[in-house]
């Protein structure tokens, strides 16, 4: 009985060995990879998040943001792996009238959609800015056509026509400002301005943003929710010779974990590498690891209208608290740089690279701080989701511990997170900001503002009068002034802000991948890839 | 006239006991719709991130419905829900219906997979072990058993894809478009369902196998596979099925890790997405599906019963 029992069990052993066994690593791969082995330029890439759907006027994820720089086209980009914008859709950078409120635009004559036939012209881009601030709409970044001249009165359904759009001819038309907003061109360059086609999208009614037709370089072949997007080479794009890639796969795959190991099996050709792996995926040699600046900074942010985060010495404590190179070599290693600013280097305007007003670390000063206000000071930040407290807010809380405050942290789950930010309720968090567009405003602006957009509680009325009078200001050298007034004030006087650091964004290939990079703002561009 | 009389008696039980699962069914949605209005989050708000302006959260919350009285919405989730329409995501715009009607067979290929494995594998272990009782093979299987139920699935899951995955080659270390690509999941989700059923086989065959019909069954001369398979084995598994029943309704409802692990796009990894989005009309949906499922499962469970142990009536 034994031995027959081991008998069936042995050949079921062999039988399932021989199953398996008889393939190679590459039969590892999706159906429609091997199919595409044959494709001279495939790259197979991944998204952790599927971006639901195609229409970039609903979302602002960014693997949405990599879809719409593939599958649609802006009126400015940025060039190449600067910050620095050029025409995309327009035939010349726009024409700016003295007083900054008057933008002439000129589009590029003969781009089609990808339907082929369809030609982009300036209604169309009436029709994408107005879609956006549709009040009976789903656009989410309204803030990109705020400026214009009758958008508010547009987004309340007060008018049906936005007044600051003057249409010249099919190819000419101007856009006016309520006032003048200096950044306002690299608004066109954020990937939610996309041109749609005002024909297309009406054809497509509620199925468009699963059909979407764009003018960018690629277009949408197949899409299987939440398993995998294809895109093809557009034969139409109005670039010669681009793209160089004949199709992009991007599969779903939400655990980086098991990317790593696609990646390192070579169904994938490039991966977004977390912390833990740089290293030994460097060491390897078998990879291209591509590390990019970008503009970003971690902070500390304390809410100046939260009672126990009131007084401006327990904020001052907390920033010469954190011992901030410490902090971002344990979390990030050479991948990391310490803040002194929080408007990210590199941004015109702002500091350069270990120059800026933030406090130093100085336990002993913030040991003095603490005791001034009675000793042992209990204080309250929150973290947004995870199941426990993350390595980067362990750190902070025993690094304020050490100089007499008591930090609380708690997990708040991120739905509840992002409605008590909304309303101003967050004590204090550990957080990141990515910009969108390169400019201090960006920064300084969402986080400062009377608006409260970011739970910072802030209310120094004096720089809230500066923040508004820099967005009009047009002298850029009298506007960098400005901004470095505020960051002086913000962080240095108010300390309503601890800038900790910045980090790069790190993407590994394979050997033969080439041409790919990410630019400052995250975006990965595939606009010059190619396998070899 | 007795099969129909039995048959009419079965048809009647199983109406009545669809018609006793509306008020369930109407409870867990009820309950759903409060936790989420209770819970703190505003689905707006994380749908538009970081740039969600008042203006623009107000003007989405006017489009979804979201500023309609409660009861207002809830009624018109269970008035449409009714007639079959769960409504529409609020993040993806999609039907909700489509959504999961189009995510569930992936989670029955996997559920109905890794079920097989935990079966077969967990009903031989246990059956092996209880006739060799105290031999060397029960005493391993019943460690290894020990270790598959007390082993995290992530690890488990991890260690299998580095193996077989990206040492051996042998296998897919993610996806699920073919057979090859599912056999991963389904032994390392069947595996930890195998252990508990082994260990539960194992301790219903011993009792049973100590009963005093199965002494006689032995002193009538009947071959010991007879008496194992034909009179132990079907008296020890009433509680198993038990057991077999709860998890397979637990495997069609998804397996969110196995599901974000191997990169399977089921029931399981769309219901914590609509959670964390707030996604109120998936959330409804999915959780109302789970509610559906669970009363199915527990039905056939308690016919099987019948089937299994002629004493027992359905009333």
């Amino acid at each position: 009985m034994q031995k027959k029992i081991f008998a069936i069990i042995l050949i079921a052993a062999l039988a399932i060995s021989l199953f398996v066994g008889c393939g190679t690593k590459n039969q590892g791969q999706q159906p429609s990879q091997q199919q595409t082995q044959n494709i001279a330029q495939v790259l197979n890439d991944y998204f952790t998040e599927d971006p639901n759907g195609f229409d970039v006027q609903e979302s602002t994820t960014l693997s949405m943001y990599t879809m719409a720089r593939l599958l649609y086209s802006t009126l400015v980009r940025y060039k190449g792996e600067t910050l620095e914008l050029e025409p995309e859709l327009l035939a010349k950078m726009p024409e700016v009238s003295e007083d900054g409120k008057v933008y002439t635009f000129e589009l590029k004559r003969g781009i089609k959609f990808h339907d082929g036939q369809t030609e982009l012209k300036s209604d169309d881009v009436k029709f994408t800015i107005e879609r956006m601030l549709d009040p009976n709409g789903k656009g989410a970044s309204t803030w990109l056509f705020e400026p214009i001249l009758g958008a508010k009165a547009f987004m309340e359904g007060k008018s049906n026509s936005l007044e600051g759009f003057k249409k010249i001819d099919d190819y000419k038309f101007q856009i006016i400002l309520e006032k003048p907003y200096a950044p306002f061109i690299q608004n066109f360059a954020v990937p939610s301005a996309s041109i749609y086609s005002e024909k297309l999208v009406k054809a497509g009614g509620d199925n468009w943003k699963f059909n979407p037709m764009g003018t960018g370089p690629l277009k949408l072949k197949k899409y299987e929710p939440n398993t995998e997007i294809v895109l093809e080479k557009n034969p139409n794009y109005f670039e010669p010779g681009l793209p160089k890639l004949d199709e992009i796969h991007f599969r779903i795959i939400p655990d980086d974990t098991t990317a790593v190991m696609e990646f390192e099996n070579g169904t994938l050709d490039v991966a977004t590498i977390p912390i833990t792996e740089y290293q030994r995926i460097k060491d390897s040699g078998k990879y291209n690891v591509l590390e990019s600046v970008a503009l970003n900074t971690y902070y500390f942010l304390m809410n100046v209208s939260d009672p126990k985060w009131s007084d401006v010495r327990i904020r001052k404590a907390m920033a010469m608290a954190i011992d901030k190179k410490k902090l971002v070599e344990t979390l990030y290693g050479p991948r990391g740089t310490v803040a002194k600013a929080f408007v990210t280097p590199g941004i015109p305007g702002a500091y350069e690279l270990g120059q800026g007003p933030a406090y130093d670390y100085n336990p002993e000063e913030a040991k003095k701080l603490v005791k001034e206000l009675g000793g042992n000071v209990k204080v309250e930040a929150w973290q947004r989701g995870g199941d426990r407290l993350t390595d980067a807010n362990i750190a902070i809380q025993a690094m304020a511990k050490e100089v007499g405050i008591d930090l609380d942290i708690k997990i708040v789950e991120k739905a509840a997170f992002g409605d008590a930010r909304s309303k101003g309720k967050i004590p204090a968090n550990y957080g990141n900001w990515w910009a969108d567009i390169p400019d201090p405003d960006n920064y300084l602006y969402t986080f400062f503002a009377k608006t409260n957009q970011m739970s910072s509680g802030y209310n120094n009325k004096k720089v809230q009068e500066m923040l508004e009078q820099a967005r009009t200001e047009t002298d850029t050298v009298k506007r960098n002034e400005l901004y470095r007034k505020i960051e002086d004030t913000i962080v240095k006087e108010d300390v309503a802000v601890i800038p900790l650091f910045h980090i790069k964004s790190l993407l590994a290939t394979q050997k033969n991948v080439k041409g790919i990079f990410i630019h400052p703002t995250g975006v990965t561009v595939y606009i010059n890839a190619y396998k070899e | 006239m007795f099969t129909s009389w039995r048959c009419n008696s079965l048809l009647e039980y199983i109406l009545r006991r669809l018609l006793f699962s509306i008020p369930v069914l109407i409870g867990v949605s009820l309950i759903t719709f409060i936790l989420l209005n209770v819970v703190p989050g505003d689905p707006v708000v994380e749908m538009l991130g970081k740039h969600a302006d008042p203006q623009t959260v107000q003007k989405i919350r006017q489009q979804l419905g979201l500023n309609d009285p409660l009861y207002v919405q809830y009624f018109r989730f269970l008035f449409n829900a009714v007639r079959g329409d769960l409504g529409r995501s609020f993040k993806t715009g999609q039907p909700v219906t489509k959504m999961i009607l189009e995510t569930f067979p992936t989670t029955l290929k996997l559920a109905l997979s890794s079920a097989f494995v935990a079966i077969i594998i967990g009903l031989t272990v246990g059956i092996i072990s209880a006739v060799k009782q105290y031999s060397f093979f029960d005493h391993f299987s019943m460690f290894i058993a020990l270790a598959g139920i007390s082993a995290p699935i992530f690890w488990i899951s991890v260690i299998a894809q580095i193996y077989f995955g990206l040492y051996l080659g042998w296998l897919p270390i993610s996806g699920y478009s073919s057979i090859k690509h599912m056999i991963l999941p389904a032994v390392v989700l069947g595996i930890r369902f195998a252990a508990s059923i082994a260990r539960y086989t194992r301790s219903m065959m011993l009792d049973v196998i100590r009963q005093d019909y199965i002494r006689t069954a032995r002193a009538k001369g009947l071959a010991e596979k007879t008496v194992i398979f034909v009179h132990a084995l079907k008296n020890a598994l009433i509680p198993v099925v038990t057991i077999i029943g709860m998890q397979i309704s637990g495997l069609l409802t998804g397996s969110i890790l196995t599901e974000t692990i191997f990169a399977i796009p089921g029931i399981g990894r769309l219901s914590v997405w609509a959670l964390s989005n707030r996604d109120f009309p998936l959330v409804q949906g999915t959780v109302l599906f789970t509610a559906v499922v669970f009363v199915i499962g527990n039905l056939i469970v308690d016919l099987s019963y019948a089937y299994l142990d002629p004493r027992v009536r359905l009333q």
